[in-house]
């Protein structure tokens, strides 16, 4: 919210750097340093062995080129390949916060509703995950979706009642979805919450009284002033899935590779940094333009949801 | 993520300071044992996870009075990449053949003396002077896997499927068998090593037609797998729910053993096709930027030794080329094939050369296209 600043006098000018100062040291040093970096890489040629070639030309070299080039751009643009990977990846990551969104906005009403010494420690329930190590999470997902566990036997049975053919439920799509939603489910709850818990109930009280149902009250006061909370919880999801390759490595099967597993390759075994760079930087585009959309969104809704 | 509101449960901080006390008091024990690092003789090891034996490391720190620190890497690309990346101070490092080629082409390693390490002639020649290190003025073999089939015996053999070739992981004909339980290699160079070598060429092939007939025996063959696996398929193997695995042949060991340790009424078996595989040999080399090429040349010498190099084998089933180690290596380990191989197969293995960075990053475009697929 940049409010103009005409007429401010020169000590708020100094609070106002201080408060900010800080926070924007932060942003430049942390991204906005990395991202030149990265498209510095991006137009090197890869080094022989990894890393990047040379910018001018050693005096004992004779092989491998050096200088600046687009070739990993124009190796990039040359095929339809990665416009679909990305598009699969975009997907993946638009189905992951719905269903996170889903799932997560009972849970936040039910917090943000319960009585006041109880919702620390659900919230505390909520993050607790977090304690152990998502690796470890991630395994055990593969136990639970394996051949051989409980759900995968029940789910088959049931299956069987009807006549369809058993499914694997490991080694799918469907699969990295379940891990996907589980990993990010408390970055879509915590946003829901700090936002629901806002709200003010004679609100509610207001509209009964005016004669709305219970579906009333929901969508045409709890909703519209929740949307910030929805909009800043699915950046939240959004975003990381993007870039998140542990899952679909782990549980994936043979054709689930989505950008960030895409990227990880290109610094680990390619060692093509200058072509991960470009597809990082393709990320980065994308990921910004949307968050993009979404402030726009918000604030729009934060509009409309106040008048 | 975590919330910045005070936690209204002294039980749960009660419980999180008794952890840090617990985890306070195991570190200083363990500080307690080790004195040799604040004398500072110390041996910086950079070596692969679970690739050397407990045991062994004692009696190291025993024989030379120093402590031997142990970072650990789970594939080349890794450790190259922490190189890169700056990570410096390693006195010996344990890389494979290709990985110990770029090491030397960067000039990154330091020669050896070899009047140092008198137990080099316990290492079969056969796995001496490498195209990688001729004559070995860098490095010194410490042990090797091979790339090849695990299986399921009981199931296997109830389907009738054969395990002496590549075609089990190929052909739909056998593969409709076995669908969704067979995982392969996640990785671009193993897998196309297979698929090269089933269709008759050689591992470092790297002709785009050759590459494109792999490629589509991949494509081919992929609706039929269950997963990319680099790790799971030793668990997923040993507990039953795989039955043919592409995999190393120190995973397979390490499945089969699981089984066994479990009561499984199955047995892991594993076996090198008879087209030809990938062998792999890891070397102990000397980077540049170690502080102490004296004791690390001590180490090399010791790691020779037949006795020592043995518990490595007993432990993860690798494969030896130490011939003095034969002697201490448990029968049932020394006599499988799929280890140490005859004369015949090994003339069959290969070891993976580096491809340079165009063959690297149309192979990764030709992998991604594959997943995609």
């Amino acid at each position: 919210m940049i409010k103009g600043v005409k007429g401010e006098t020169k000590d708020a000018r100094i609070a106002r750097f201080l408060v900010g100062g800080p926070p924007l040291l932060f942003l430049l040093v942390f991204f906005v340093a990395p991202s030149l970096i990265m498209i510095l890489t991006s137009f090197r040629f890869p080094g022989e062995f990894g890393g990047l070639a040379p910018i001018t030309a050693p005096e004992d070299m004779t092989i491998g080129e050096y200088g600046i080039t687009s070739e990993a751009y124009q190796f990039f643009f040359s095929d339809v390949l990665y416009a679909k990977i990305f598009l699969k990846s975009f997907l993946m990551a638009s189905a992951t916060t719905l269903i996170c969104l889903v799932m997560a906005y009972p849970l936040a009403m039910l917090i943000a509703r319960s009585e006041k010494r109880f919702r620390n420690l659900m919230v505390l329930l909520v993050v607790l995950p977090f304690a152990s190590n998502f690796l470890i999470r991630i395994y055990a997902w593969m136990i639970i979706l394996g051949p051989e566990s409980g759900l995968s036997h029940f789910i088959n049975a049931v299956l069987g009642i009807f006549g369809i053919a058993p499914i694997t439920l490991l080694f799918s799509p469907f699969a990295v979805l379940v891990g996907m939603v589980y990993v990010h489910l408390p970055f879509m709850v915590l946003p829901l919450y700090t936002n629901l818990e806002k709200h003010d109930p004679s609100l509610l009280n207001a509209a009964q009284d005016l004669g709305a149902n219970a579906w009333q009250r929901f969508w045409r006061v709890t909703w519209p002033l929740s949307l910030p909370g929805v909009f800043s919880g699915s950046a939240l999801v959004f975003i990381p899935v993007l870039g998140m390759f542990a899952v679909p490595e782990i549980l994936g099967g043979t054709g689930d590779i989505l950008i960030g597993n895409l990227i990880k390759d290109q610094f680990l075994g390619t060692r093509d940094w200058p072509f991960g760079s470009v597809l990082s930087i393709m990320l980065t585009l994308a990921v910004l333009s949307i968050a993009g959309l979404a402030t726009w969104f918000s604030r729009f809704a934060t509009r409309q949801g106040t008048v | 993520m975590k919330p910045q509101r005070r936690s209204p449960m002294p039980l749960v901080s009660l419980l999180f300071l008794l952890a840090w006390l617990v985890l306070l008091s195991a570190g200083c024990a363990k500080r307690d044992q080790n004195t040799a690092r604040a004398t500072g003789n110390v041996l910086h090891l950079f070596n692969w996870n679970n690739y050397i034996a407990p045991e062994t490391v004692d009696r190291f720190e025993e024989f030379c009075n120093c402590e031997l620190a142990q970072d650990y890497y789970s594939d080349n690309e890794e450790m190259l990449a922490k190189l890169a990346a700056g990570a410096a101070g390693y006195d010996l490092i344990v890389p494979t053949g290709n990985a110990m080629d770029t090491l030397i082409r960067q000039g990154a390693l330091r020669p050896l003396d070899k009047s140092l390490l008198p137990n080099l002639r316990n290492i079969n020649p056969a796995y001496l002077d490498t195209a990688f290190d001729p004559g070995n003025k860098y490095s010194v073999p410490y042990a090797y896997t091979l790339t090849l089939l695990g299986f399921n015996q009981e199931k296997i053999k109830e389907l009738g499927l054969p395990t002496d070739t590549w075609a089990i992981i190929f052909e739909p004909k056998y593969l409709e068998k076995i669908k969704g339980r067979v995982t392969v290699l996640d990785s671009q160079r193993e897998l196309m090593a297979a698929a090269l070598k089933y269709l008759g060429y050689s591992v470092n092939d790297a002709d785009e037609k050759h590459w494109k007939e792999a490629a589509d025996l991949i494509v081919r063959a992929k609706p039929y797998w269950a997963a990319f696996s680099n790790t799971s398929y030793i668990k997923e193997l040993a507990v039953g729910n795989l039955w043919l695995a592409h995999g190393y042949s120190n995973d397979m060991f390490q499945a089969a053993l699981d089984a066994k340790r479990t009561g499984r009424r199955f047995k892991i078996g594993y076996s090198t096709p008879k087209e030809g595989a990938v062998l792999a040999l890891d070397s102990m080399v000397l980077p540049q930027s170690g502080n102490r090429p004296g004791l690390a040349h001590q180490f090399m010498n010791f790691m020779l030794d037949g006795k020592n190099s043995a518990e490595l084998t007993n432990l993860i089933g690798s494969g030896n080329p130490n011939t003095d180690a034969m002697q201490y290596i448990r029968p049932e380990i020394a006599d499988n094939e799929a280890i140490f191989p005859d004369t015949e197969t090994l003339s069959r293995l290969e070891m993976l050369h580096d491809l340079d960075r165009r063959q690297r990053r149309r192979l990764s475009r030709l992998w991604t296209e594959i997943k995609l697929r």
